[in-house]
């Protein structure tokens, strides 16, 4: 009996395999065939590649750190093709180190709001009902207050240092994981092979781990993309109304907010840092429409 | 339909509460000792505790929240820590300064991004269709406060035509207006035109051209308070972000409204001010929510009679 | 001979030679590969073909509504009464949408507007082409509902108020409100139940009846073709395979695709006999078969009919039919 069930399980198992295989490869030739979506993909893994590289393209102490004031605001040249800031500091060296902190702290807060919010979402959606109800409006209480305010509250309360910012962002995102976990959970909840598990006795939790939540997974890669787009953003506007991360470790949003005062004179000094914020958010944004629109072909 | 609004307004007082009681939890969790911030140099154990008993700080976490909560039913956001002021003046002479910024965003969000949305999306293979989408795309990657840089840059320091800073006149609110708006216009006309794009295909539209309806009208009377659903959601969310993003453009543009004495009292340390604006602002997005809630409930027959208001 | 002999009598609509394929990037679907049709003052025209044999394709082009821009007419033409609707500029299109020639969708659940109420959009047509006031039009539309079977205070009253029959009916008044010449009705009971299908045929019949509308009815039953219809054409990828009266077509029918619709019929007498579908699939409109479309599913199929596409053969003088079987007879080989 016993051991006919299990025969069962891994039968489906098999077939499950099977089908999701094909049905990735599909969403992968859709995706590669969406010009932008595949530019996106490309400009993103650029980044992370330059930004996995920063110590060799140049010295974090020696040129991103170290205060230089004679070299300071001397225009673009050969060695600093994007001049240097009013400390006399490279801004390419900085741009490049500011990119592991945006991605690190990025992916970080997002990974947490994800496990936090991913778990609520799951529990509300699967059970429904009650706790449902219970969870989604304790979620919606978050969700009156902006991201960035709820961020700027945590990080006020709790100072300004890498691990409150990533906590805060990451916090600050969790209502809005839990609804999206949610909604994806309760479009397969009802589907047959769920109902299948559950007639053969697999635990709740066994079920929500291992066929819920693997068959959400196409819309929340597409969130979490554009979610590290929200998170990059957050952690440079932090950055620049001075809450997020301090001088003079670099990063994109401290960068524009010192380079502020001279930038009459000197445009580098705010249009490069801007410029990877912005070409990173664009990154992404193009990267998670494009999965949207290959996970979901009903859309285009 | 007045019983609904009246109906939701009470439902909303939980949810501010709840706001509220989060945004105390977490000001309360606030290491040091606010004694310290607002005595100073004559900080003296004795001082502290005398001016402990007089804010109720010596009091628990409870009774704490509720006398604030009673405080704020009766409009007292309580005593800045550092001005000695009551904090509700301050965010009185503030606030309409945000809530200018937020509508001049508001109005180009809207103004722009809806009728553009809606054209692209009726003319889905034009060439002006195709150059919106891509600006669309560069407008949601823009962040508010590089744009605000940009911005000022190109028309204050280059060209001469605008402030760059304050809010006396209305030159000087279209700068900051941009720059907090294009980012959620670009949003508001990408959801306008995938929804018009979505609605433009339904039954019912070819129903009405099969009627003999002209095309401006199966636009206008037809598509439109389908399409716009989905753009009144976007827009109902923005307003929230537009509320998060006036800290940023408050201080790229030195505006006093509440967003910058948000950052000023923050890194001052004056809890109560930071709270006051907090609550403040949420308050804001509830009343939005709201809002939009009412404005559904007009355009979508079926939501109105779900809430049993109206006819039907 | 390709083309029906000129009738002494008014033809409301001709479709001559008409060629409708869907282009987008991928593909192209072959929808409409060259129809024939004629519907005479006041007659009725079943349309009969599986689902993909273009028959809606057909319809919207009569008001020239094909789906933009993938829907592409390459050649053929449509006259409403003499008048080619694919020469017409917007306006006189507007004119004649609605007025001249009416349309009862296949879908009542997604064919009204949900924001609107049911008088409104009865109303609107009403109001473009009666040129009367809002009360007028509003007045009529609920004369129209009463006419349908509904009571007029209704009119108020919001689609989604409405069960899948009763807003067919709506649709159904919304096509009538101008009492057009001629109405074309995509399978408008396939939605519905089974109980409603009878009822709102029924209405549709009287209607047609006492305006003296001439029609197109769309379907794939041809049970509603001998209840309704005064001639049928059979539809096959695009094409008109056999046309020709009631009685040519099911009583002399000399197409093999016609005849295997017969076939795929419960015989209500003969209980214990099996149904005999039509072999295979309808084609793939986007790689259709050379020569004939139907050769591969056919049974009396010769060498020729993948080759060639057999031409338009008048067996008598209401009956037609494109089969190679027919090129040196006219007598049936099936």
């Amino acid at each position: 009996m016993d051991e006919t069930v299990k025969k069962y399980t891994t039968r489906k198992e098999f077939f499950k395999q099977y089908k999701k295989k094909s049905r990735l490869q599909e969403t992968w030739n859709r995706f590669l065939r969406n010009k932008t979506a595949v530019l996106g993909l490309f400009i993103f893994v650029f980044i992370m590649v330059v930004a996995a590289a920063a110590p060799l393209i140049a010295n974090y102490d020696d040129e991103a750190i170290k205060i230089n004031v004679p070299a300071r605001l001397k225009g673009p040249s050969a060695e600093h093709i994007f001049d240097t800031d009013e400390m006399g500091r490279d801004i390419l060296a900085r741009i490049v180190h500011g990119a592991q902190i945006s991605l690190v702290v990025g992916f970080s807060a997002v990974a947490l709001a994800l496990f936090i919010g991913g778990a609520f979402g799951a529990i509300a959606g699967y059970y429904g009902g009650k706790t449902d109800e219970i969870i989604m409006r304790c979620m919606d209480v978050f969700l009156c207050l902006p991201d960035v305010l709820l961020a700027l509250a945590i990080v006020a309360a709790f100072g300004t240092n890498l691990v409150n910012m990533t906590v805060a962002i990451g916090l600050s995102f969790t209502p809005k994981f839990s609804r999206v976990v949610r909604s994806a959970v309760m479009t397969v909840r009802g589907i047959e092979y769920v109902e299948a598990a559950r007639a053969i006795g697999s635990t709740n939790a066994h079920i929500i781990t291992n066929h819920v939540l693997i068959n959400c997974f196409g819309p929340i890669v597409v969130q979490v993309t554009l979610y590290v787009a929200s998170a990059i953003l957050t952690i440079s506007a932090l950055s620049f109304i001075g809450l997020g991360i301090q001088a003079p470790i670099p990063e994109w949003g401290n960068m524009l907010a010192s380079g502020r005062a001279y930038m009459r004179d000197h445009a580098y000094i705010v249009v490069a840092p801007g410029l990877a914020i912005f070409v990173t958010i664009l990154s992404l944004n193009l990267l998670g429409d494009g999965l949207r629109d290959a996970l979901d072909p009903r859309l285009k | 339909m007045f019983k609904f609004v009246v109906k939701r307004l009470f439902a909303m007082i939980p949810i501010i509460l709840a706001v509220t009681f989060v945004v105390f939890t977490i000001m309360y969790f606030t290491p040091g000792d606010p004694t310290n911030v607002i005595l100073g140099n004559e900080w003296s154990e004795t001082a502290s505790a005398q001016l402990k008993a007089e804010l109720g700080l010596d009091q628990s976490f409870i009774m704490q929240f509720f006398h604030y909560v009673k405080n704020l039913v009766q409009g007292n956001f309580g005593m800045s820590y550092i001005t000695r002021a009551p904090v509700g003046d301050q965010l009185l002479a503030r606030f309409p300064n945000t809530l200018i910024v937020v509508a001049g965003a508001m109005v180009f969000c809207v103004g722009v991004g809806v009728p553009i949305g809606i054209y692209s999306g009726v003319k889905p293979y034009s060439l002006f269709s195709n150059v919106t989408m891509v600006a669309g795309l560069l407008g949601v990657s823009l962040p508010i406060f590089w744009l605000g840089l940009l911005l000022i840059l190109l028309f204050s320091v280059q060209l001469g035509w605008l402030p760059s800073s304050g809010l006396d006149s209305f030159a000087s609110l279209i700068l900051p207006s941009l720059a907090l708006g294009s980012n959620y216009m670009a949003n508001v006309m990408r959801t306008t035109r995938s929804s018009m794009l979505e609605v433009i295909r339904q039954d019912y539209i070819r129903t009405a051209k099969a009627k003999g309806v002209n095309e401006r009208n199966v636009v206008l009377k037809h598509a439109l308070q389908n399409a716009m659903m989905p753009t009144i959601t976007v827009i109902g969310m923005n307003i929230g972000a537009l509320l998060g993003g006036v800290v940023l453009t408050e201080t790229v543009f030195s505006i006093p409204g509440t967003g910058r004495l948000l950052v000023e009292s923050i890194n001052k340390r004056d809890t109560p001010t930071v709270l006051g604006c907090l609550v403040i602002m949420a308050v804001c997005v509830a009343i939005s929510n709201l809002v939009v809630d009412i404005i559904y409930a007009y355009i979508d027959p079926r939501i109105k009679a779900q809430y049993g208001g109206g006819k039907g | 001979m390709d083309i029906k002999k000129v009738n002494e009598q008014e033809n409301t609509l001709e479709i001559k030679n008409l060629v409708i394929h869907y282009i987008s990037d991928d593909e192209v679907v072959k929808a409409v590969n060259g129809v024939n049709i004629t519907i005479k003052a006041g007659k009725t025209l079943g349309l009969v073909g599986e689902t993909g044999a273009g028959k809606t394709t057909t319809a919207l082009s009569i008001l020239n509504l094909v789906p933009e821009p993938q829907g592409k007419i390459l050649s053929g033409e449509v006259l409403l009464e003499g008048r080619s609707v694919f020469s017409m500029n917007p306006l006189e299109l507007e004119e004649v949408r609605g007025d001249k020639v009416a349309m009862i969708f296949q879908d009542p659940m997604t064919s009204l507007n949900p924001v609107h109420t049911v008088g409104a959009q009865i109303a609107e047509s009403i109001a473009i082409h009666r040129k009367v006031s809002k009360q007028e039009a509003l007045k009529q539309a609920k004369e129209m509902l009463e006419l349908v079977g509904i009571p007029g205070e209704r009119a108020n009253e919001y689609p989604y108020q409405f069960s899948g029959g009763m807003k067919q009916r709506v649709v159904i008044a919304i096509a009538l409100a101008c009492s057009p010449d001629l109405l074309i009705a995509d399978e408008p009971t396939t939605a519905l139940d089974v109980t409603i299908q009878a009822q709102v045929l029924k209405l549709i019949n009287e209607l047609r009846q006492k305006y003296h509308m001439s029609m197109l009815m769309i379907t794939h039953d041809l049970g509603i073709v001998a209840e309704v219809c005064d001639e049928v054409s059979i539809a096959y990828a695009g094409r008109i395979i056999e046309h020709g009266n009631l009685e040519d077509i099911f009583d002399h029918m000399r197409h093999p695709y016609t005849k295997g619709l017969f076939d795929a019929l419960p015989d209500i007498e003969a209980r214990r006999s099996e149904l005999k579908p039509i072999k295979g699939l309808m084609p793939d409109p986007t790689n259709l078969p050379t020569g004939c479309p139907f050769h591969p599913r056919c049974d009396y199929a010769m060498e020729i009919c993948s080759q060639s596409l057999p031409q338009t053969k008048w067996i008598s003088e209401t009956h037609c039919v494109e089969c190679h079987l027919y090129n040196d007879t006219n007598e049936s080989r099936l």
